[in-house]
């Protein structure tokens, strides 16, 4: 084990992380400068509309981007050690032993060949080296973990005998069998009905509470992030827009894209109103403005937004919400101990001025 | 009360399996009407019957038994023009922008397609409406000489919307129009459905899973479970008092974009999943996943029946001062 971590220091920190990909039109780069920490035990959750770089991100720390036309600078430190220098083999040791995932559609992560027993059976014989019999009975606890009823029998089903909520089940099971310290979850309830989607988010929270897993949940699901994250990663256009504690991030909102998202929400009108969204789209990858990447469809935008903004802590904004319960920082009883920024920051040049409408308008 | 586009009463639409003569019960006996100019929401899960439904009511399928009036007619009494005449005003939007456009026809030859078929117009007045369809959709007439992967699935769910407004229809069945789209696209759409339905005076019925987006847009909201109805009210009165245990569940596991300290923190969640339409529950069909069941539920279907004025309920211990209390859901 090299688990031993040093106590207050990161689990994960992202650092000017780039991802290019190569296509007919040379390279595009889909993110840009990617820098967060991410503490351990900590639920961090990245929002944004399609195309904005998040699932990019996810799929970089686990060190699934496609070798031949991918290409990624910057650092992904987890543990200490920078992923990205990594060989594959390496990385193979890492991935599904310290870091778990689990993605949108189930039926297409599990092997429609083999049982599900036997999937997470393969995690723990390659990671752990534990023989069938132990694998098997592993196996079987960890389907019970995740609140799959009759697991000694589920253990033998094949996926396509399992609905999608107890697909989802498996795939978390098969995530955290080797009790990784990290969770990377990309829309893990975005195929799910709501009831059954209300149980996976209980399920996702209460297991990394009770194992302490890290999780970086990837949504475009606001409402989901609010109920199962300490803290919120706004992403547009390739990069992280804004970086808040979540409820801090709903309440009075510090980029105008963070509350476009909020406001475009149908729940957070009265009915039959007219809906705040957003105008236009997403710039294209190889069309990006020059300045803030949001300023063409930001109603907020003046001169200074056209050139280049930076993720910059925001200063204390009049208007801001009184810490509730006194001096000290609003923490819940269950949330870890945060790294070495408590502070929130947004890529908006006007953050100090701007007060900007959220969940409460 | 103004007239009524659609008339349900005990409709079921059945399909049998391919082995062992089995039956899906879809849509397994609902009746209600649907008011000239109103939203009718319809709400469900997956496996609810919410689509067929929907389909039912645009007569693509035919209902297994029980009655269907579409403006006072049967529709699958009709003569085969007359059928084709009622239909031109039952049009349905489906969810995937893609699948319901053809990658080989142009932008305009899709949206011009209904009046081709139907050639009561000449052909420069259906090219016109094409231009002047599409401006009002919010996509400009140049859009007619482009092919479907230039456009966004937001823009492709205009052309949709664009293609079923050529024919003028009084009723639009809408079928998760917006599930597939990014919130803010989400928005600008819904905005476009109920600014179409003010100047046209359009009839929607529409079908989501999604309560906040059938919480803003409906008139009147049924929610649907295993086949039937549990639940029919005006949308208020739906989110603040609902009366059935499982709508109750569907508000309370609906996530709220809302600080901690605003959120209700004892949330219900259901267990278990919904059963097999083959062989629903015995009795009240929502039983084996209710928190509230006893041995009656089991025994005895519940009526449908009007617990208030409007709000009509099938549980047989619903009662109105029972969940009186404000919803937590509101902004």
């Amino acid at each position: 084990m090299t688990g031993a971590h040093a106590p207050g220091r990161p689990l994960l920190s992202v650092h000017k992380l780039c991802i290019h990909f190569t296509g007919a039109q040379g390279e595009v780069q889909a993110t840009r400068d990617i820098s967060f920490d991410l503490a351990p035990g900590e639920r961090v959750g990245i929002v944004g509309e399609s195309g904005c770089g998040k699932t990019v991100t996810g799929l970089s720390i686990l060190g699934l981007l496609p070798a031949r036309s991918s290409r990624v600078t910057g650092r992904i430190e987890f543990e200490g050690r920078d992923l990205t220098l990594l060989s594959p083999r390496e990385m193979r040791a890492v991935r599904g032993a310290k870091i778990g995932m689990i993605f949108q559609e189930p039926m297409s992560a599990l092997d429609p060949v083999f049982t599900v027993g036997e999937q997470i059976a393969e995690t723990l014989r390659t990671h752990r080296g534990m023989s069938r019999r132990q694998a098997r009975t592993r196996a079987i606890e960890a389907l019970a973990a995740v609140g799959i009823p009759l697991p000694d029998r589920r253990v033998d089903e094949y996926p396509h005998q399992l609905s999608g909520g107890m697909r989802q089940r498996a795939m978390i099971a098969i995530a955290l069998a080797c009790e990784p310290a990290l969770l990377v979850a990309d829309e893990p309830t975005t195929a799910l009905d709501v009831t059954i989607q209300a149980q996976i988010i209980r399920l996702l929270v209460d297991l990394s509470r009770q194992s302490g897993t890290a999780l970086l949940f990837i949504t475009h699901d606001l409402g989901v992030v609010a109920e199962t994250c300490d803290r919120l990663l706004t992403m547009y256009a390739g990069e992280i827009v804004e970086d808040a504690g979540v409820d801090e991030a709903l309440l009075r909102p510090r980029h105008p894209y963070t509350s476009g998202l909020l406001r475009s929400i149908p729940r957070l009108s009265p009915r039959k109103t007219v809906l705040p969204s957003v105008p236009g789209r997403v710039p294209a990858l190889i069309a990006m403005p020059a300045g803030c990447r949001f300023e063409p469809r930001c109603s907020h935008a003046q001169p200074p937004c056209r050139e280049p903004q930076v993720l910059a802590v925001a200063p204390p904004a009049a208007g801001d919400p009184v810490e509730p319960g006194g001096g000290d920082q609003p923490q819940r009883s269950d949330q870890p101990q945060r790294s070495d920024q408590p502070q929130r920051s947004a890529r908006c040049v006007r953050q100090g001025e701007l007060h900007l409408p959220g969940a409460l308008a | 009360m103004s007239a009524e586009l659609i008339r349900a009463d005990a409709l079921r639409v059945h399909f049998a399996t391919g082995k062992g003569g089995e039956t899906v019960k879809a849509v397994d006996g609902v009746s209600f009407g649907v008011r000239s100019g109103e939203t009718f929401g319809v709400i469900g899960e997956s496996g609810s019957g919410k689509s067929t439904l929907g389909r039912a009511l645009v007569m693509l399928l035919k209902p297994t038994s029980g009655t269907l009036l579409l403006h006072g007619e049967n529709p699958h009494a009709l003569g085969s023009s007359a059928f084709r005449t009622l239909r031109r005003d039952y049009q349905v939007v489906f969810q995937d922008p893609n699948a319901a456009l053809n990658p080989r026809m142009t932008i305009g030859d899709s949206v011009r397609e209904p009046l081709d078929i139907l050639a009561d117009t000449p052909p420069a007045a259906r090219r016109q409406r094409v231009g002047e369809v599409l401006e009002r959709v919010g996509l400009g007439a140049e859009y007619a000489q482009r092919y479907p992967h230039e456009l966004s699935g937001g823009q492709k769910q205009r052309v949709n919307i664009a293609r079923v407004l050529m024919l003028r229809p009084k009723l639009i069945v809408c079928d998760e129009v917006v599930a597939a789209l990014d919130v803010s696209i989400q928005a600008d759409m819904l905005n476009l459905f109920a600014d179409l339905q003010r100047e046209f005076g359009l009839t929607y019925v529409f079908i989501t899973h999604d309560l906040g987006v059938v919480s803003h847009v409906s008139d009147r909201i049924a929610v649907m479970y295993l086949g039937r109805f549990v639940e029919l009210a005006d949308a208020q009165a739906l989110a603040d008092a609902p009366l059935h245990p499982y709508t109750q569940a569907l508000l309370s596991s609906e996530p709220v974009p809302l600080p901690s300290s605003m959120r209700t923190t004892e949330k219900q969640v259901l267990s278990g999943e919904i059963p097999s339409p083959i062989n629903p529950p015995s009795g009240c069909r929502f039983r084996t996943r209710c928190p509230k069941a006893v041995d009656e539920c089991a025994a005895r279907e519940p009526a449908w029946r009007e617990a208030l004025p409007g709000h009509w309920v099938a549980c047989h211990f619903a009662m109105p001062s029972e969940a009186a209390a404000p919803s937590p859901h509101h902004a």
